[in-house]
């Protein structure tokens, strides 16, 4: 009587594996991707600064941009730049405090999505992701 | 008298199941494409980590392949009801599944030196897992049904309507903001990547749809075989003669 019941049980386990996963990643997305409670990735600078009143409360968001160019100074526990939405000089700015060691291809000019909080003008982070583009390309002095 | 007689039908018919050329030519094209891979030179922002994309986009991209072939042989069985398209829709689809799950580890493990993290949930990232599991639900349904025709039917529509996912997946960069980059080849206008590089990433391509092929073809020719076994013994006990059913007796009860 057993062996028909089996059979049965792992002809839906597979189903109830995909259905579990199906699951699991919407949960994921609702619980840990919904940090700026709209489900937009990052806010760029110019969004962060027009929203800035209702994430006064320390609330966490992720903002992205591009590093400007000059502006990495590292501080005791971390590094300190500035996010501009432009790569040009007339972009929005928001000067960055993180703390932390930075990812391993943050330098000035890459793109960085920032977890964390306003503390005043200056946006408080704590966790880095670098956002690399779509070019890719050798070096400048290997390409011929 | 020449002729055994058949002791397992289908055996003697079913060949083998790689073949013989397709093989060594994946081999061939998967050592040209790792030469090519190793030779390229390194990006200016990334460095060596930029040969993971080498194996990460073939991936993905033969996942799409996959889904494609799956959803034009779904409609195809729906239009002419031919067996083997079934079991084209079926191979594809599990293949499908592998290269998914590959494309997810291989960005997973290129994410952690490039990123900064494994894994984010932005809407690339999170397209593609779904698709794994939608088409993991789709292995699971051919499971679950086992009369060939309703299954054939069911798993024909549902490989149709789950393809949906997949320009869903490719233009998710584009329609969302991402962590994740935009198209770098598969986009309008010239490639975003150096010549010498794009021909290794395209010699990695053809190494990973033969592969593929591969792969699909074997696992099709299992199944043709698996079929060919059923409509022999449509009635074949489940654990041979060894075991009985048990029954009930009055005085267990």
């Amino acid at each position: 009587m057993s062996s028909p019941t089996r059979m049965g049980l792992s002809r839906y386990r597979l189903l109830a594996v995909a259905a579990v996963g199906v699951l699991a990643v919407l949960l994921g997305l609702l619980l840990f991707g919904n940090l700026n409670r709209n489900l937009v990735y990052y806010l760029d600078p110019a969004e962060a600064l027009a929203q800035q009143a209702d994430y006064g409360d320390g609330r966490r968001f992720q903002l992205g941009g591009l590093v400007e160019e000059g502006s990495v100074t590292t501080t005791a526990d971390g590094v300190r730049f500035t996010v501009t939405s432009t790569a040009g000089p007339d972009g929005t700015t928001i000067p960055v405090e993180y703390r932390g060691s930075p990812a391993q291809l943050f330098g000035a000019g890459i793109g960085v999505v920032l977890e964390g909080f306003w503390r005043g003008p200056v946006f408080a982070s704590d966790t880095m992701k670098v956002k690399h583009d779509e070019n890719y390309r050798p070096p400048e002095s290997e390409s011929t | 008298m020449t002729a055994p007689p058949t002791a397992s039908p289908g055996a003697a018919s079913i060949g083998p199941v790689f073949g013989r050329r397709l093989p060594i030519a994946a081999g061939v094209a998967g050592v040209v494409g790792l030469i090519a891979a190793m030779v390229s030179p390194p990006d200016f922002v990334q460095g060596e980590l930029v040969r993971l994309m080498y194996i990460h986009v073939p991936a993905a991209w033969t996942a799409y392949l996959s889904f494609a072939v799956t959803l034009g042989a779904s409609i195809g069985w729906l239009w002419r009801r031919r067996p083997g398209l079934d079991r084209m829709a079926a191979a594809s689809a599990e293949v499908g599944v592998f290269f998914t799950g590959l494309a997810i580890a291989l960005g997973s493990i290129w994410g952690k030196p490039t990123w900064g993290v494994w894994w984010t949930w932005d809407a690339r990232l999170v397209t593609t897992a779904l698709l794994f599991f939608v088409y993991l639900g789709y292995l699971a349904l051919r499971r679950a049904i086992p009369d060939p025709l309703v299954r054939a039917r069911r798993s024909a529509v549902f490989g149709v309507a789950a393809f949906a996912q997949v320009p869903l997946v490719h233009f998710s960069v584009l329609w969302w903001r991402t962590l994740h980059q935009p198209p770098t080849v598969l986009r309008p206008g010239d490639p975003s990547i150096d010549h010498t590089m794009l021909a290794a990433l395209l010699l990695n391509l053809v190494a990973f749809t033969l592969l593929w092929a591969l792969l699909v073809r074997a696992r099709a020719r299992i199944a043709a075989a698996q079929d060919r076994i059923d409509e022999a013994e449509p009635t074949r006990p489940l654990a041979g003669d060894a075991v009985s059913a048990p029954r009930l007796e009055a005085s267990d009860v």
